[in-house]
């Protein structure tokens, strides 16, 4: 990851600090400023996780403990046996089951299409090319939530509401994956794909031996936002679902919410089991995230 | 390879090519072949994003209901909304919503992105916690709020120590939309702030060593240096924050169900309730009409009054 900008302007920097040397000294904090300023700033972040931290511990407890006299992490003993609880109590296999397959479906088909879309718009010349392309990059904009009672009609016309097919589609066809391919694939040298041509490749061999492996960041990077699109969705799921064994973890999560005499513990516990891989693939892809968010931002989400 | 282009614009490559060819940037692009590619994509955005937004607008004005099907009712439906104190409430209750949560969102996002800017230990790290809540489900992060601001709840009884009196959370119409508007900032400032973040990344460093030659303070510096580099960014999160605000649905599903009263009724909760609880889908439809509008309007504001105040290079 070293970009020769970045070098450059480094080097400047060292060559502003001889020529100021003064002004760079002020310009780099005291070593005790930078551990205050670092503590202050983890105090921040430790306040700011508490909700989580406090979910952990609330699904620890026992029942009658989550709301305690007095204000304590740890009740009168550790149950760890809650989340078996709760795995039981919300059904937790099946909801963790239907998300998980209906999740791997919507990222495999958002990859699929963004991929031929992007290419299209980067790769390929044709007519009526930079109109489409304003279509696309207007609907970014365009609040699609508004949309969900003529989206159900439509799918109760052909007869397919409480199914997985409704559920899915209309997730598929956000423009951000093309926006992000996109800017991807317009960076890969046009010399490669002519080389191939030459060589005698079609078009579609160039776009699967040559494009998808070069923008294989990007796809990783898009393949985890429209995973957590599917896993985190809760409107379009709420309306056209209604058999309990077809739901995903946040309507059972939801469902079990708002039943009489909430079991907390066991609540808190489901919340977990569903954050967990959330903060296992942030953790592990924060840098390509962090990337991805910043690089398509002028034309993301 | 023998042959040279007469105009030389296209060397190499392209030589092998026949004569025709070398008018194109991309060789062997053939119009219907786009089109092709583009299909999938492009039928799905019609299908499910700009018909069914259109079919809203179409549906306001019909008596409509799953069953009973619908009637051309013309007008109907909107003079009715603007004579449906439910709705008015719903509407006042969104706009302090988007009033009060879209500056707090993007202040709390910059002045965060600007404090990662400087010297922190495990920047990283702190970075994964931030962005967490803005990748987890919004039910999980409403659920967890919900237990937290219970009377008895964590953050009354941490009050409590420092001697407040226990604050009626969820049962207060004024407190409800504070909590509402809590869970959403702790919910989205993560994703605002990355992208503050790369768009504060993206400012020259030469620039800002420019600027401390000159003798600017670390204050004139983020008035006069920082912020109008970083305006196109700021604008794009205030945009998209604003039309995300003016659609906030799950957070009060989960934690007020829009009480107590109609405290917390959004847009979103009403035309939920009046579509999918009440099977007036006509009438809801009128609803999202009149929310397409606002937020088209309040987006074209933003997008004049952009001249104002956003610097593109």
């Amino acid at each position: 990851m070293i970009d020769p900008q970045a070098e450059v302007s480094l080097a400047t920097r060292r060559a502003a600090a001889v020529t100021q040397p003064r002004r760079s000294r002020q310009r780099r904090l005291r070593p005790w400023l930078r551990a205050l300023n670092s503590t202050v700033a983890w105090c921040v972040g430790i306040v700011f996780a508490f909700p989580l931290i406090w979910t952990f511990f609330t699904a620890l407890k026992p029942g009658n403990e989550v709301f305690g006299q007095h204000f304590s992490f740890i009740g009168s003993q550790i149950l760890w046996s809650n989340f078996a609880d709760a795995w039981n109590a919300i059904n937790f296999g099946r909801l963790l089951a239907n998300s998980l397959i209906i999740a791997l479906i919507s990222t495999l088909l958002t990859l699929l299409v963004s991929t031929l879309t992007a290419f299209a718009f980067s790769r390929v010349r044709f007519r009526g090319r930079n109109g489409l392309f304003v279509l696309f990059l207007l609907t970014l904009t365009l609040p699609s939530e508004i949309a969900i009672i003529p989206l159900y009609l439509g799918f109760n016309a052909v007869d397919l509401t409480d199914t997985w097919t409704a559920l899915i589609l209309p997730g598929l066809f956000g423009a951000f994956g093309t926006f992000l391919l996109r800017q991807f694939m317009l960076q890969i040298p046009v010399e490669f794909e002519e080389a191939a041509r030459i060589d005698g490749a079609s078009t579609l061999r160039i776009l699967v031996s040559i494009i998808v492996p070069l923008v294989r960041p990007a796809l990783s990077v898009l393949a985890i936002f429209a995973f957590l699109g599917s896993w985190n969705g809760f409107l379009w799921p709420l309306i056209i679902l209604n058999t309990a064994s077809k739901w995903t973890i946040p309507l059972g999560l939801a469902g079990f919410s708002t039943m009489t005499g909430t079991q907390w513990q066991l609540l808190m516990a489901g919340c977990i089991l569903t954050v967990a891989p959330v903060i296992i693939v942030v953790a592990i892809s924060q840098r390509q995230l962090v990337a991805a968010i910043g690089a398509g931002a002028f034309g993301g989400r | 390879m023998a042959s040279i282009t007469p105009t030389g614009s296209a060397p190499s490559a392209t030589g092998a090519l026949p004569p025709g060819f070398r008018h194109r940037r991309v060789p062997g692009g053939k119009s219907w072949l786009g089109w092709i590619l583009v299909a999938p994509g492009l039928i799905g955005l019609v299908l499910f994003i700009i018909a069914p937004l259109l079919g809203s607008l179409v549906l306001g004005f019909f008596n409509y209901t799953l069953l009973g099907g619908g009637a051309f009712t013309g007008l109907a439906n909107f003079t009715h909304l603007f004579r449906d104190p439910q709705f008015l409430n719903s509407v006042r209750v969104t706009a302090i919503f988007v009033a009060v949560y879209t500056p707090l969102n993007l202040a709390l996002s910059l002045a965060m992105a600007l404090w990662l800017k400087s010297w922190v230990a495990g920047k990283a790290a702190l970075r994964v916690i931030f962005l967490i809540p803005a990748l987890s489900p919004i039910v999980v992060n409403a659920v967890i709020f919900r237990l937290l601001l219970q009377q008895n709840g964590a953050i009354n009884e941490t009050l409590a120590g420092i001697g407040v009196s226990p604050i009626p959370w969820l049962s207060d119409g004024n407190w409800a939309m504070v909590a509402i508007i809590m869970v959403s900032l702790w919910q989205s400032f993560g994703y605002n702030m990355i992208i503050l973040g790369a768009g504060l990344d993206s400012i020259s460093p030469d620039v800002i060593a420019a600027s401390r030659i000159d003798g600017a303070g670390p204050l004139r510096r983020l008035r006069s240096i920082t912020l109008p580099l970083l305006s196109p960014a700021l604008f794009f999160t205030t945009v998209l924050t604003v039309i995300g605000a003016w659609q906030v649905f799950i957070q009060v599903y989960i934690m007020t169900g829009g009480g107590p009263g109609q405290s917390t009724e959004t847009i979103m909760m009403y035309l939920y309730a009046t579509g999918f609880t009440f099977n007036q889908l006509g009438y809801a439809s009128a609803i999202a009409a009149v929310l397409f509008v606002i937020i088209a309007i309040v987006t074209l504001i933003q997008l004049w009054g952009q001249k104002q105040w956003v610097h593109y290079d």
